[in-house]
């Protein structure tokens, strides 16, 4: 087995508003180095890092908007967001969960802070991610995945209280809680000071680490402290985390999907027909209804 | 976006010369705006066409009751300008603001008025940009006065498909001269009609 080598480690940029309730730093494809086709399946990743909101009568949020042609996963690490569509399903994830959505042909939805903890407010940490869809499976029907925390299954490490959560994928022998279209690895990598976790995937999968806590080093060498977003190589397929504190870490890896992409916003389809179709039935109502 | 959309909008809409396109794309400024910037205020004397390279801009009037009605909304490849006051001078009743962070060419209207002097080409381009405007006002005019809401929305969608997504419905109304609520009605019912394969 050969070792996937670091090509970079990226610090997060400014961030921006999606809305007025996620502030977030965009790593993919907002990075030079990890644009759609580099990242591909992974074509969007946004992480709101920590940040306090104030309590508000009035959650913050994103309104009413669609997507077609690929998946969302929203991971939380802190705080609470509801979520409802067009296709009449909702509901609230909190530390831990994931909401994986299929959007596939098409849904409306709505992101909002959870009331009762919008009131209070406190700190706000999470992650979405947008996971390409193949042709085929571009127009197939929208659905959710909606997986809780204590349901994920998870591998021990041998340090006590190191543990890698299966979100997606396998890693070593435990499957994950999510089905995927391609074959896409999402694991959270919880590493207790000098702990350590090994990874291996198919050198042509792209590959990427976000540490969300504490600081890792990888592969023995390069230093990746909070927040930052660490690229590796497609030169081999094994490589090493360990924690110099604490830590907490999403692994991403992911089968690339060879096929064009032609993205506008909110939709991710092949061609630019496609595209122009997405407006199209979004502006005839054929994505459906959703009250703002 | 491409940094120089000013020029190859000349070249995909006119018979102008490279050289004579680059020369007047020379001629004008290329200016930044964030999210919320006037670019043109009632009372003062527009002096400039706006051609939006990237980002988005609305012109409209405040009435007496302070209430706002969008003329005009021009995203990417799309003129906008007071052209009342800039060829005749006179103060604009219209305000032009970005509703998103926009990159805009400022095009002298001086130095079309020199340009369209000098060059037949140029004139012919000029002139079919105003019919063009022309047309679409009278459109607008007529619509305004005799379509249904969901009429108006489909003409609306027919000609921005993309503003939906990138401004709020109550401005969207203002343009369509309907309520918000109505609006959102016309959404619903499209929604009920075209219920597909997709659910």
């Amino acid at each position: 087995m050969t070792t996937r080598s670091v090509e970079a480690i990226i610090r997060p940029g400014a961030p921006h508003y999606v809305g007025d309730g996620f502030r977030v730093h965009n790593f993919i494809p907002g990075n030079q180095g990890a644009n759609m086709q580099r990242m591909n399946p992974f074509i969007m990743l946004d992480y709101n890092s920590k940040y306090h909101f104030t309590g508000t009568e009035k959650p913050r949020g994103v309104g009413v908007h669609p997507h077609r042609g690929f998946e969302t996963v929203t991971i939380a690490y802190q705080g609470k967001v509801a979520h409802h569509d067009s296709g009449g399903g909702g509901g609230v994830i909190a530390q831990g969960d994931v909401q994986w959505m299929t959007a596939a042909s098409g849904v409306l939805h709505k992101e909002y802070h959870e009331e009762a903890w919008a009131r209070e407010g406190g700190i706000f940490q999470m992650v979405q991610l947008w996971v390409n869809l193949p042709a085929k499976d571009k127009m197939s029907p929208p659905k959710y995945q909606a997986i809780k925390n204590e349901t994920i299954p998870q591998v021990d490490l041998d340090t006590a209280g190191s543990t890698v959560k299966v979100i997606a994928g396998n890693y070593q022998g435990t499957q994950g809680a999510a089905s995927t279209f391609t074959p896409v690895h999402l694991f959270n990598a919880r590493l207790k000071s000098g702990a350590r976790a090994d990874f291996s995937f198919p050198a042509a999968y792209h590959t990427a680490l976000l540490v969300i806590e504490g600081a890792i080093t990888v592969n023995g060498k390069h230093e990746a402290p909070t927040d930052h977003f660490v690229l590796m190589g497609n030169d081999g397929e094994a490589f090493s985390i360990e924690a110099s504190e604490d830590a907490l870490v999403l692994v991403m890896s992911g089968e690339p999907i060879h096929e064009p992409i032609a993205a506008h916003g909110p939709f991710v389809m092949n061609t630019r027909q496609e595209l122009i179709e997405a407006f199209d039935d979004f502006n005839q109502g054929k994505f459906g209804y959703l009250e703002d | 976006m491409n940094r120089f959309a000013f020029s190859t909008f000349l070249t995909s809409n006119t018979d102008l010369d490279q050289e004579l396109i680059d020369g007047l794309v020379g001629q004008c400024t290329r200016r930044e705006v964030t999210r919320g910037a006037y670019l043109l205020r009632e009372g003062e004397t527009c002096e400039h066409s706006f051609f939006v390279e990237k980002g988005l801009l609305k012109q409209f009037a405040i009435d007496h009751q302070g209430k706002e009605h969008i003329l005009q909304f021009a995203p990417e490849n799309w003129i906008v300008s007071d052209r009342a006051s800039a060829y005749f001078h006179q103060p604009s009743e219209y305000y032009i603001q970005a509703l998103e962070d926009t990159q805009v060419m400022l095009v002298d209207e001086a130095f079309i008025l020199q340009l369209a002097r000098n060059n037949a080409s140029f004139l012919e381009f000029n002139h079919r940009l105003l019919h063009n405007h022309i047309r679409h006002l009278q459109q607008r005019i007529l619509q305004l006065q005799s379509a249904t809401a969901s009429e108006r929305y489909q003409h609306f969608v027919k000609i921005y498909p993309d503003l939906l997504l990138r401004i709020p419905q109550v401005l969207i109304a203002s343009y369509l001269g309907i309520t918000p609520e109505s609006l959102s009605r016309v959404r619903r019912d499209l929604a009920e009609q075209n219920r597909t394969i997709l659910s």
